[in-house]
């Protein structure tokens, strides 16, 4: 019995992050593509963005280099590795009902080569593009889960 | 010699697999004796056989395995960092408590409490919260020429980063 | 398993990246293999072998130890490599348009009997297998380059003995059928 006033202050603050970051949590889905004007491929996963992506860009070839569903908790970075050497890192700063804002750093070789606050909403996508490496270029596609 | 070959040809596969019974062996053997056709068809398999090895295990000897490692393990440190609760769990060095039980009902008592008061509280914050006002895109830090597009009828919003003049991709 | 192996795994399973690190020594050629023989293409196999160690070590929890653990892997190996190629989008060339490939007016010259080189064999093999559907693909892989038993293909592909057997007849059989135009076989002396 003498151990429970100690634990108990312990397991109250321990119960209470855990209940503040599970009430506040959001879901992503992040999608790496590459993008170039070789070939006129497009992978059949992309079919919801190809829409949109044929009427942004130019480019003829689009292919899918990783999809992840993230869960962001508020100030904890999740990040993902696009090629070796690239990163994103994406953070959920602020969460009110369904909207956000999401703090996202492009990062290459060790340097970051972006950092942007956007807002995501749902049915909202973010795509961050650029620059070109070679024949290439690397798009970042970020939008709420659906579930 | 037809009838005998369309038999034997099924057990053909599983002689050359070594998956045959010693039965099955004999009866293969003694057939391939008298048989070009199937003596044939099994230096097929082995050619397709050696076709198909060949160029995989050439593969393997090209490929730098010691980065992909390095890869590896950065993907997994990475995310362990956003594994919140294993930091938490170190830092107030849980298991030495866990194996106490008589603490179990207690937290237990406390973690629903917690939960009613924490579920208000919330609530209440963040209706104070004002989002309507918000921009799409709130800052943008870069070292290269960035545009940015926000597309209202499609909801998307694109940050475009480029070099110097090129006005790259982004069509309109 | 032998002692060893029980103990790498057993640690891997606290999350030691160590044991991880052995594992993959003894491993990565074999995921590559199979990696490589679906998808034949050297990026992404690296990618897929990348992928399914980082799986491993986040699911190694749920191996109980019920079947071999190199059948465990291979069948993570193979099931990533089929997530990756039904994502992919390939446009399949013949490999008679590829630099190097004799090209039909060349086997003409040789004489109306066409003459299989072993490379041609391989590029032949390549393009046939590139057709086949994954399950019968892996089966291939499985037997003619791992060299599993029909029991431990089995269990890699969670499926009977009796749909290892049935894939691998059909897809050799496939195979077959597409290099039959291209095989002659040389006269026997």
């Amino acid at each position: 019995m003498r151990r429970i006033p100690l634990v108990l202050p312990l397991g109250l603050i321990l119960v209470l992050l855990f209940a503040s970051t599970a009430l506040s949590q959001m879901n992503v889905r992040l999608r790496v593509i590459q993008a170039s004007n070789v070939g006129r491929a497009v992978d059949p996963s992309l079919r919801d963005l190809h829409g949109q992506l044929g009427s942004l860009f130019n480019f003829t070839s689009y292919r899918l280099l990783r999809e992840n569903d993230l869960s962001l908790y508020p100030g904890l970075p999740a990040s993902i590795q696009a090629r070796p050497g690239r990163f994103i890192e994406v953070t959920l700063v602020r969460q009110y009902r369904e909207d956000a804002e999401v703090r996202i750093r492009v990062i290459r070789e060790g340097k970051d080569i972006l950092a942007t606050m956007v807002r995501l909403s749902p049915g909202r996508t973010v795509l961050i593009g650029g620059p070109r490496h070679a024949e290439w270029v690397i798009i970042f596609a970020l939008s709420p889960a659906r579930y | 010699m037809k009838d005998s070959c369309s038999s034997v040809s099924r057990l053909l596969e599983k002689y050359f697999d070594q998956e045959a019974t010693d039965k099955e062996r004999s009866l293969v053997e003694d057939h391939l004796a008298g048989c070009l056709s199937c003596q044939d068809t099994l230096e097929w398999m082995g050619d397709f056989r050696d076709s198909v090895k060949t160029p995989v295990k050439m593969a393997v000897q090209k490929e730098d395995f010691e980065r992909a490692w390095q890869n590896i393990r950065r993907e997994i440190q990475l995310q362990e960092k956003s594994s919140w609760w294993k930091s938490i769990q170190s830092w107030l060095d849980l298991p030495r408590f866990f194996r106490k039980k008589v603490w179990v009902p207690a937290v237990a008592v406390v973690a629903i409490f917690a939960l009613l008061t924490t579920q208000v509280f919330f609530e209440e914050a963040s209706e104070e919260a004002s989002y309507g006002a918000l921009p799409d895109v709130e800052y943008v830090d870069s070292s290269y020429n960035v545009m940015v597009y926000a597309i209202e009828k499609s909801k998307i919003t694109v940050i475009w980063l480029f070099e110097g003049q090129e006005m790259e991709a982004p069509s309109s | 398993m032998n002692q060893d192996e029980n103990e790498l795994i057993s640690r891997c399973q606290k999350g030691d990246q160590e044991a991880l690190k052995e594992i993959y020594d003894r491993y990565h050629d074999k995921v590559y293999r199979i990696a490589y023989g679906m998808v034949r293409h050297r990026e992404e196999s690296l990618d897929i072998v990348q992928e399914v160690f980082i799986k491993l070590f986040r699911s190694i929890g749920n191996f109980k130890g019920k079947s071999k653990f190199y059948t465990y892997l291979y069948r993570m190996a193979v099931n990533t490599a089929i997530d990756h190629s039904r994502k992919m989008y390939r446009v399949f060339s013949s490999s008679l348009d590829e630099e190097g490939a004799p090209q039909p007016s060349e086997m003409a010259e040789k004489g109306p009997d066409r003459i299989l080189l072993h490379k041609e064999l391989e590029e032949k093999v390549k393009a046939a297998l590139d057709e086949l559907p994954p399950d019968q693909r892996a089966a291939i892989l499985f037997r003619e380059v791992e060299g599993l038993s029909y029991r431990e293909m089995a269990e890699s592909m969670g499926c009977s003995i009796g749909t290892v057997m049935s894939r691998l007849h059909y897809g050799r059989k496939k195979i077959q059928e597409s290099l039959r135009k291209y095989v002659k076989e040389e006269g026997r002396e």
